[in-house]
This record gives C-alpha cells, sequence and structure tokens, in this order.
C-alpha cells in the first residue's frame, strides 16, 4: 500500500519525475554500454592474439601493421618478399609460423591467402566440407556463409583490393569447398584460400594495373619490381595454362606473417634485430593492443566521468523534486499520521518513492544502453566485421551499477526522508 | 467514551493552559467555544493524542492515552479517533475512494474498501469516489473528511471548525451529518468551534477562558 502510495504520488507530479528518469535513464545507459563495450573489446582483442607472439611486416606503423593482419580492420602497411620472410619463418625459435597474403574481397569481405594453419590457430575448424588445397579453392568463415548464404560447391568472382566495388577479377572464379565453424573471432569473417591463389589471381591482369596506378594493390610488388615482375609476370601468363603458381615460386610477395616462438627470447630480441637488418618490421601485438586500449582509456574515462556526473545530477534532481513537494505535501503527511501512520512509514514512503525513480531509471537504463550498443554493432558490424552482443549480461558490473543508483536514491531522499520522519503533525494542523 | 482530567499544557513557560475536565458517553454531543487563542485547537489535538500534556489523564474508552508510547499512540488514534479538520486535507494523488480505503489500512493494516463504499453512499457523494480531492468542492470534500473519520468506527470524533470555511447551507448539513452519524456508529463527539450558527443547536457547551 505504501509502495502504491509512493508510486501515485511520483506520478502526481509527472514532469519532475519523468525529468529525473530521463537523467537517470541516460546515465546508467551510457555506463552500461562503456562496460559492455570495454568488456567485449577486450575479449575480441585479446582472443584474436592468443598464439601470436610477433608479426612481421612491412615498415611503417607497428599499431597498422596489427591491426591489418591480425583484426584485418586497417589496410596494409605494404609487401614484404616471401623468399627474405622465409629466412625467419625457419628459424629454429619459430614454432609455427602463418604467412598471409592479402588479395581480393567478395561482398566487402577479405579474401586472404594463407595456409590451413590459419584455421586451426583461431580454432575454427571445418564444418562442412574441406580445407582448400589447390588454388582458387576457399573456406569461408562461418558468419559469412551464414550472412551471405554461401554453401559448398559455389563459385564467385572476388573484387579487386578491399573495397566491395571495386573492380571484379573475372578472369579466375573462387569455388568453395568447406565452411568453417563460427569462433566469434576474425576468422568468422574471411574467405581463405592459399597464398599461390593470391599471386596467380594478380599475376594475370598486370599490364592492365600499369594503366591504373593508383590501385593500391595487395598482395604483389609496387614499387621497386615492377620491372621485374612484368618480366616475371610475361613468363606466367605463358604458363599459367598449364601449371599452377606455386608456393615455390621465387620473387613473391605476402602481406606478413604471425609468429608464435619456440623460444620465447625472440620475442624481446627480434623487433630490434630485424628493424636493424632488413627493411621488414616485428611488432608484438600484445603491446600494441595495449597501446592502443590505453587510447581509447582516455575516451572511455572521460565518457565514464560524464555518465556518473549525469547521475550525480539527476540525484540532485530527485533531491529539489522531493524536497519541493515536501512543502506542500506536509499536510498530507500530517494527516497520514492523524490516520495512524507511523513515523517510521513516512519515511519508508519518501524513500520509495526516490528508489521507485531510480528503479525504473535503471531498468530503462539498461534497456536503452542495449539498444544503442545494437546500433553500435551494427555500424561497427558494417564498417569493420566486428559485432557486440547486447543481450550480454555482466552481472558483476551491472549490479555494482544497480547498487550505485539506489544508493543515488538513497542520499538523495535522504534529507526529505528525514524531515518527513520529524515532522510535528500538531504544529503543522494548527498552522494549515 | 471520553473523559478527561486536569488537564494542562504548555508551549513555554509563560503560557500555560488550564483545560476543564470534560466527560462525553458515546453518542452524545459536547461543544467547545472560546476565543481564539484560548486553547481550542490545542484543547482538540491534546484529545486527539497529538499533543502530549504536561499534566492529567485522558481516558477514551479505558485507555489512558497519555501514557502510551509514541508509537501505540499513533495506532490507537488510527482505530479509535477520527477527526475532521477546517480545512479538508486528503492526500492528493489518491482518489476520494482511495483516501477512505487508506485510512483503514494505516489503523488496522486492511483495506475496508465495502465500509468506505457504505459511507460515500450515507453521506451522497458515491458519484465522487473515483475523481481526485482536489476536483470536489469545499462542501464535498467536507463531507469526503467526515466519511473519513467515521471510517475504523471511532470510539470519538473530534471535529476542529468543521464549519466555518462553509456556507449556512452547507454548515447546517455537515453539523446534521457530524451528529446523526456519530449517534449511529456510537461515537463521542467533540466539536471546536467559534461559529455562531450552530452554537444554539448544542446545550452541552464548554467555553474556553
Amino acid at each position: 500500500m505504501i509502495t502504491k502510495l509512493a508510486w501515485r504520488n511520483i506520478w502526481f507530479k509527472p514532469l519532475n519525475t519523468i525529468l529525473s528518469i530521463i537523467l537517470l535513464t541516460s546515465s546508467v545507459a551510457i555506463i552500461t554500454v562503456l562496460v559492455l563495450l570495454e568488456k567485449q573489446f577486450e575479449e575480441k582483442f585479446n582472443s584474436n592474439i592468443d598464439g601470436v607472439d610477433l608479426v612481421l611486416g612491412a615498415q611503417g606503423s607497428p599499431l597498422q601493421l596489427i591491426l591489418s593482419s591480425v583484426y584485418q580492420v586497417d589496410a596494409p602497411t605494404g609487401n614484404i618478399s616471401y623468399d627474405s620472410a622465409k629466412v625467419w619463418m625457419q628459424h629454429p625459435f619459430i614454432k609455427k609460423a602463418i604467412p598471409l597474403a592479402f588479395g581480393d574481397n567478395y561482398k566487402g569481405y577479405k579474401i586472404l591467402g594463407t595456409t590451413p594453419d590459419y584455421l586451426e590457430k583461431y580454432g575454427a575448424k571445418i564444418s562442412k566440407g574441406k580445407i582448400f588445397e589447390k588454388n582458387f579453392e576457399v573456406v569461408v568463415g562461418g558468419e559469412i556463409a551464414q550472412k551471405l548464404n554461401l554453401k559448398v560447391g559455389d563459385e564467385f568472382f572476388g573484387s579487386h583490393g578491399d573495397a566491395a566495388e571495386g573492380e571484379v577479377h573475372d578472369l579466375y572464379s573462387y569455388k568453395i569447398v568447406g565452411i568453417a565453424e563460427t569462433t566469434g573471432r576474425v576468422v568468422d569473417n574471411l574467405i581463405l584460400c592459399t597464398i599461390p591463389s593470391v599471386w596467380q589471381m594478380h599475376g594475370n591482369h598486370e599490364e592492365e594495373e600499369l594503366h591504373n596506378p593508383e590501385h593500391g594493390e595487395e598482395g604483389h610488388i609496387h614499387e621497386d619490381g615492377d620491372e621485374h615482375f612484368q618480366h616475371e609476370h610475361d613468363h606466367d601468363e605463358h604458363a599459367h595454362e598449364e601449371k599452377e603458381t606455386t608456393l615455390d615460386e621465387k620473387g613473391m610477395e605476402i602481406t606478413a606473417v604471425l609468429l608464435q616462438f619456440r623460444n620465447k627470447m625472440g620475442i624481446v630480441t627480434w623487433p630490434r634485430i630485424i628493424a636493424q637488418n632488413t627493411k621488414m618490421q616485428a611488432v608484438s601485438p600484445a603491446i600494441e593492443v595495449n597501446r592502443l586500449v590505453s587510447m581509447f582509456g582516455i575516451g572511455i574515462d572521460a565518457l565514464r566521468y560524464l555518465a556518473y556526473g549525469i547521475m550525480l545530477i539527476s540525484g540532485i534532481s530527485i533531491f529539489i523534486a522531493l524536497f519541493n513537494t515536501l512543502k506542500e505535501r506536509k499536510n498530507e503527511f500530517a494527516l497520514l499520521r492523524v490516520n495512524g501512520a507511523k513515523r517510521y512509514q513516512l519515511l519508508t514512503l519518501v524513500m520509495i518513492e526516490s528508489l521507485l525513480l531510480c528503479v525504473v531509471g535503471f531498468i530503462f537504463g539498461t534497456i536503452l544502453g542495449r539498444v544503442a550498443l545494437m546500433f553500435i554493432s551494427t555500424s561497427a558490424e558494417k564498417d569493420f566485421k566486428f559485432s557486440f552482443n547486447p543481450y550480454e549480461f555482466i552481472w558483476e558490473k551491472e549490479g555494482v551499477l544497480f547498487l550505485l543508483t539506489i544508493f543515488v536514491g538513497i542520499l538523495a531522499a535522504l534529507i526529505p526522508a528525514i524531515k518527513a520522519y520529524q515532522l510535528n503533525i500538531s504544529k503543522t494542523l494548527a498552522n494549515a | 467514551m471520553i473523559s478527561t482530567k486536569n488537564i494542562t499544557f504548555s508551549y513555554n513557560k509563560d503560557q500555560i493552559f488550564i483545560l476543564p475536565d470534560l466527560h462525553c458517553d458515546a453518542g452524545n454531543t459536547i461543544l467547545i467555544t472560546g476565543d481564539s487563542g484560548k486553547g481550542k485547537t490545542t484543547y482538540l489535538h491534546i484529545l486527539a493524542g497529538l499533543l502530549r500534556p504536561s499534566t492529567g489523564i485522558i481516558e477514551i474508552d479505558k485507555t489512558n492515552i497519555v501514557t502510551l508510547s509514541e508509537s501505540k499512540n499513533d495506532k490507537f488514534r488510527g482505530q479509535n479517533i477520527g477527526i475532521v479538520f477546517q480545512k479538508s486535507h486528503f492526500v492528493s494523488a489518491l482518489t476520494v475512494l482511495e483516501n477512505l480505503e487508506i485510512a483503514s489500512w494505516l489503523a488496522t493494516g486492511k483495506k475496508n474498501s465495502a465500509r468506505a463504499k457504505k459511507l460515500l453512499e450515507q453521506l451522497d457523494i458515491t458519484s465522487q469516489s473515483d475523481k481526485l480531492p482536489s476536483q470536489l468542492s469545499i462542501g464535498q470534500q467536507q463531507r469526503v473528511s467526515i466519511a473519513r473519520a467515521l471510517m475504523n468506527e471511532p470510539k470519538v470524533l473530534l471535529a476542529d471548525e468543521p464549519t466555518s470555511s462553509l456556507d449556512d447551507r452547507n454548515a447546517e448539513k455537515v453539523i446534521e451529518l457530524l451528529t446523526s452519524l456519530s449517534k449511529e456508529y456510537k461515537a463521542a463527539l467533540i466539536i471546536v468551534t467559534h461559529d455562531s450558527r450552530i452554537k444554539e443547536k448544542f446545550s452541552n457547551r464548554i467555553t474556553l477562558v
């Protein structure tokens, strides 16, 4: 009954109530989004660098190299010679080396030349069909297969580069031989094939390519090797009818190599050795991700302080609303006392009014936060092939947030509630 | 039944109210009159247990309310004393009917809707029962106050200037209702007033000097 009365009271002044609820809702929503984003972001980032100690790639921004080769979100830094990379890949320190060659895309999804080790590293088993073996056989990531409704046996043409609108390579078509399981990692949004597929695909239209020098292309030589490549390509053109390009091809290029070490010493020493002795760089993804997260961290912290600020304001708004109406409601309180209400019942009434606002605000905030995350997820999905799960509940952090909201409610109601508790009925009624 | 003995009260040391003893049986009426500042409302609040007197005894059905603890006093008041004020106060967020129901809930822990509806019918305001109190006329509001005061079948019905803000017709009606209902429900009725319109109607008068 007290709760019902409290509920009726808060809606008797709807504007005050709505203001308080809107403020609470927005602060809870912002914090919810941040909590979910931060956790899922870190999870995604960290799960993708498992088993990658260093990334070997072309010189340039180390962060860009990690983003492009591990997370597939940025353009690559450039290409490296496969022959010189091989020297490091076959080093005794190395447990596993996975070469990557970026090729084309299909409807915006990257086609990545690599080895079967890549799938294994991400724990993506082949759920249907088999692994790619010959050139132009591809394994499709679980999410793509679902979204584009692809089946084993389908064939498609890739578009050049990483833009979905790129020029279509219609000389060779890719054939889907396998579909990978969904793992929640980057591999879900990739189309994988052998490295020679990428080489062969691009070997055959080099001439055309020369007329479009602004075409940024990954997968083969840009600056220094053009002439040499031209020559080789001519040779290739004659040959490609008879034989497939293989990994043993000389003078080819790849984009990056993911390295896992047997001897952990290398993780520390190699970045310097490689930078000093080659035209490549070796970068630790763990360090770069930490750097990235700490860069994000400033923004996230700022947003979080903003949200706490809004929560403080909503607390003040509840306080003012309760305090202001207290004067008008003195008679009401006195009347309730005359009718047999005890002091503590009035205290509870004011408290419950404030807590109801907080609970309603929290519920709306939690829902709104998830709706917002859904939108963020959709746009991140489009831009980065990176999705968030709005239905996840992080009980620990959201529980703390709930307690915090309740605490704000209690704090805001404290003074008005005590005033209601201490109300002098006789005086109030005599002066009325 | 209510009776008092030797009641004194003071807000401060300079002014001491020495209040006359009274005795009122169930179904009877006592009128307390007197000029402003003589302690009429104070007396009523003491009788209602809203103020604690410095000395004296107030017995309502053999319970001395002066010695009750505060929370017991609240409970006793809710169950045994009905009060009608000069200006009607209501819980403004609740409807007329709910205002009556909450009076029974606060006193007994149960919502007595049947009695609330019966009282509204007796007072001829059934049609207003789902309105907010602020939507009623002053005369209607005063009748709802009477209904609320009678909700828990009180032993004592106290009325503080119940007619002062009403016109002649409404004043007469309110007095009529108070006396007839207190007889019907066997409550001792004590009216505090300086309204000359009703003084003549009652023989049982105490004047504060």
